[in-house]
């Protein structure tokens, strides 16, 4: 198995404006993804989660270390391609759904391909069985004020999912669904992870990160711990998480 | 201390929103100063002892005060209410908090009296100052007309503090009912609401045009300004609706339209804008629609005011081509005796000793009555004219021409061009047209201002005196003219100002003398100075000009404060759109350049489209201000293409300013 993500070194270093205060928020992250894994990265608040989603995103750039994705750097990017990497590399799917509120949730899912130039006939043909998959179809014209929690993160990884991504991403998807959407999206995540696709998530929720293969756990900018699923279940999984997150809060060495 | 909390709430409240308090209070204290300013001017007591024109004057500027008074009620209204929506928020977590809705109604309270002080206190201070200046200026625009001096007016500031009080109440009350009616989780989350999508309503939009294009219609096809006056005001109240549902509707429906044609709508260019540029129409439409309405207005008022006043000294002479003139009329069939104009210009001439120049005498015959194209005894035409018939001899001494005439022949001035026939008959005479003059330096009848019909008919002296006799001796129902009469007019020039002023007055005692002589000989008479004639014309002229760039000014800083607001709250909206279209996968270029579109597009409408009415405005303003004497096409053009620039240039700079505020929101 080849890995489709590096991450090597990485350190993040904020400074207050004035430089007054330095803040390390990621000290030095190593680890990796492999084609078709389904990772999870799980850490308390303010331990970093965020800052390396945003370093994973290019949305930001480290201090030092470096991030490869398909064996390509992503800080050698121009500012000018790092748009149109992420359009064609990158799915996300977040807390808040992030859909804008003026497009139907069928121009939702396609605005990822219309800013990649594709024409209508092929957005169609590429929307149709995503959204039948997803059970999206009848939802297609409504707005996003006008359906649930649960729907409206469907449509959120219809459309982090269109572009057919190498990595998708998702940050806390989880974190503002109730128990029955969450259910029905982590079963969603587990499906796409199986036809292929590869998942990284960030989460502080143990259900959630009970349904990936691997957890990395990390601590005050650093990866602390990982956990393999190996053959167990996923409840089996969920505890194993849930001794190691006892363990870490403790202040325990695993 | 605790009494104090309400008061310091508010002024943390204000402080911290001061991008949108600032501004406000700005221009709160803007219109109490332009409300001062004119209360003052007209309120002057030094008018009551001025000479003709300042009580027109007067009314005026009484006029501008009560626009100023009812636009200043209705825009602060406005602008309140979209203080309140933004500051929902923090009243919702001090009611959450636990402050009950008496408590936050004393914040309110204390918000609103210390706006209302600061504007009041502010403006009037500046108005003040300025109202010395904004007297030299009116002064300067009515050339001396009006002469004021330095007054204090007491009256004026209470009037000024009791209107703008009262505005201020009602805000209060106003501001009180929409806290008392909200709850508590509304404020909290009121800005956050789920927005439907905007609808296209298309029977709304289809009115819109068709009121707009009504409108327009009317405002080409006019051809009496008299009538224009009236259809005036019809046609603005149709482009003001007009222009609502335009800017509300049929953006939308337009939007709507373009959504639906896949093909166009999915392209990387067009998607994100057209589908947003429908919000931003449904939010922003009324406030575009009101900017482009305030734009037209100033177009309209600045450049008509602006035409009226730069056309003002050829209305004049057009309408007095001398600076003295005096005209005895006599009861028909006299005989004119001449040694009364004699006695006339001998006590003239004394007067002006030698200030006179380019002196004439002229006799004409007037007849008022119906006319048409066959003649002036023309039968039920419903149209009534005035006729000035003159001996070729008087003409031919005035113009300095040697013109020739057979018997039966005659030659026309017809500013009007109403009698296209080549010949008219008088009685059982006809007269037969042989020349169109082009010029007749003789004082104008008053009724072409209010477009009736008048012309002059020059003809041999036999014919002259014929015609005269055929009128006067005709029977009543034979020729329907109502009041003739013979006259005598002696004109001239002066070399010296003043010097028409001292004729004029001399010209009058003598007729008064003569007239108490003899009841009979002299049937009427007029006498003018062309420095009274125009001062009465600049003391109103100038006045409108002076109004007109006053409340300009108004106008154009409600516009600007409108714009403001609406990058600020766009600014707001487009934060989070920013953010999501940046993980989406947009550059920060790509979404910079779309949003920037949107932004140009939506900002320079209003500017297009007051342009527009402007341009189908322009016969309409053209044909009134015929009414006012201006008949000077080349004029009205170049000051409606300098108001245009001036205000486009103003407009860009608006823009440039509210956008860097834009920016800074956006990019945060």
């Amino acid at each position: 198995m080849s890995s489709i993500l590096e991450v090597s070194g990485l350190r993040k270093v904020y400074t207050t404006r004035f430089g007054a205060v330095q803040v390390e928020a990621l000290k030095n992250v190593n680890f990796s993804v492999e084609q078709g894994e389904y990772l999870a990265i799980m850490g308390e608040s303010g331990s970093g989660k965020t800052t390396l989603l945003n370093l994973l995103a290019a949305l930001d750039k480290p201090t030092s270390g470096s991030i490869l994705l398909d064996g390509q750097p992503l800080d050698r990017l121009k500012e000018s391609e790092i748009a149109s990497f992420r359009r064609d590399n990158l799915g996300f799917v977040f807390q808040e759904f992030n859909l804008l509120d003026t497009f139907s949730v069928e121009d939702n899912i396609l605005l990822p391909l219309v800013l990649a130039g594709l024409s209508y006939r092929e957005m169609r043909s590429r929307l149709e069985p995503l959204a039948e998959s997803l059970g999206l179809t009848p939802l297609l014209k409504k707005f996003p004020y006008e359906i649930s929690g649960g729907q409206k993160q469907r449509a959120a990884v219809a459309r982090a999912l269109i572009t057919q991504p190498k990595l998708l991403l998702a940050d806390e998807p989880t974190g503002a669904l109730d128990s029955n959407s969450t259910d029905e999206l982590l079963r969603l995540f587990s499906a796409i992870n199986r036809a292929g696709q590869t998942v990284l998530m960030v989460t502080h929720s143990v259900k959630a990160a009970s349904h990936a293969t691997r957890v990395l756990f990390i601590r005050d900018g650093e990866v602390f711990h990982q956990l393999y699923r190996g053959e167990s279940s996923t409840e089996q999984f969920y505890q194993k998480i849930s001794d190691t997150l006892t363990l870490l809060a403790t202040g325990g060495e695993v | 201390m605790r009494r104090n909390i309400y008061s310091r709430l508010a002024v943390t409240g204000m402080r911290k929103n001061k991008r949108l308090y600032l501004p406000y209070l700005a221009t709160s204290a803007g219109m109490v100063m332009m409300f001062f300013i004119l209360a003052t001017l007209s309120a002057s007591d030094s008018i009551e002892s001025m000479q003709m024109g300042s009580r027109t004057t007067q009314i005026v500027l009484n006029l501008g005060m009560i626009v100023v008074g009812v636009f200043a009620a209705i825009f602060l209204f406005y602008t309140n209410a979209l203080l309140i929506r933004r500051r929902n928020k923090e009243f919702g977590l001090y009611n959450v908090l636990g402050m009950n809705k008496t408590k936050l109604c004393r914040i309110l309270f204390w918000e609103t009296l210390l706006s209302f002080l600061f504007s009041l206190v502010l403006g009037l201070a500046v108005g003040a100052l300025f109202s010395k200046l904004a007297e030299l200026l009116l002064a300067r625009a009515t050339y001396g007309a009006v002469t004021y001096h330095i007054s204090f007016q007491p009256m004026a500031f209470l009037l000024t503090a009791a209107v703008f009080g009262l505005i201020f109440l009602l805000l209060l009350f106003f501001s009180f009912a929409k806290v008392r009616l909200s709850k508590p989780l509304d404020l909290l989350k009121s800005e956050a609401v789920g927005e439907k999508p905007p609808r296209a309503n298309w029977p709304l939009a289809v009115l819109g045009l068709l009121l707009l294009g009504g409108a327009y219609y009317l405002a080409v096809t006019i051809t009496n300004p008299v009538q224009a006056v009236t259809l005036f005001f019809v046609a603005v109240l149709m482009v003001i609706v007009g222009t609502y549902l335009l800017f509300i509707a049929a953006s939308v429906a337009l939007c709507r339209a373009l959504q639906k044609n896949k093909r166009y709508y999915y392209q990387a260019k067009h998607f994100v804008s057209v589908s947003s540029m429908a919000y931003r129409m449904k939010r922003n439409g009324a406030g575009l629609a009101s900017v482009c309405i305030l734009a037209t207005m100033v177009l309209v008022m600045l450049s008509s005011t602006g035409c009226l006043f730069m056309g003002a000294e050829d209305a004049l002479r057009r309408q007095y081509p001398y600076d003295f003139s005096t005209t005895i009329y006599y009861q028909t069939g006299s005989d004119m005796d001449p040694a009364i104009l004699e006695r006339v210009e001998k006590a003239v001439l004394a007067v002006t000793r030698g200030r006179e120049k380019d002196l004439v005498r002229y006799r004409t015959f007037a007849a008022f009555g119906e006319v048409d194209a066959e003649g002036v005894a023309g039968h039920d035409t419903g149209e009534y004219g005035t006729w000035y018939m003159m001996p070729l001899e008087d003409y031919n001494g005035i113009m300095k021409t040697e013109l020739s005439l057979a018997p039966g022949e005659a030659l026309l001035y017809d500013p009007q061009h109403h009698y296209p026939a080549g010949r008219f008959i008088v009685g059982d005479k006809t007269i037969t047209l042989t020349g169109v003059l082009d010029e007749a330096p003789i004082e104008r009848p008053n009724e072409e201002l209010e477009g009736m019909s008048w012309a002059l008919l020059v003809l041999t002296e036999a014919d002259w005196t014929a015609l005269v006799d055929a009128v006067t001796t005709a029977d009543g129902r034979e020729f329907s003219l109502g009041w003739h009469a013979p006259g005598q007019t002696l004109a001239f020039h002066v070399t010296e100002d003043g010097a028409d002023r001292e004729a004029a007055e001399a010209a009058q005692k003598a007729l008064q003398e003569m007239s108490l002589e003899d009841e009979d000989a002299i049937l009427y008479y007029g006498t003018f100075a062309l420095s009274d004639m125009r001062s009465g014309y600049f003391a109103l002229y100038g006045t409108f000009f002076f109004l007109g760039v006053l409340l300009s000014i108004v106008f154009l800083v409600a516009a600007a404060l409108i714009i403001y607001y609406k990058q600020l709250s766009e600014g707001y909206e487009d934060q989070s759109r920013f953010d999501i279209m940046q993980k989406v996968g947009m550059t920060k270029k790509e979404i910079r350049s779309t949003v920037n579109s949107q932004v140009v597009t939506v900002f320079f409408a209003p500017l297009v489209m007051a342009c527009l009415h402007l341009l189908f405005a322009y016969p309409m303003i053209s044909k009134m201000l015929v009414v006012f004497g201006i008949d000077n096409n080349s004029l009205l053009l170049m000051t409606n293409l300098g108001c245009v620039l001036l205000f486009a240039l103003f407009y860009v700079l608006i823009y440039r300013l509210t956008a860097r505020a834009y920016y800074a929101i956006v990019s945060t």
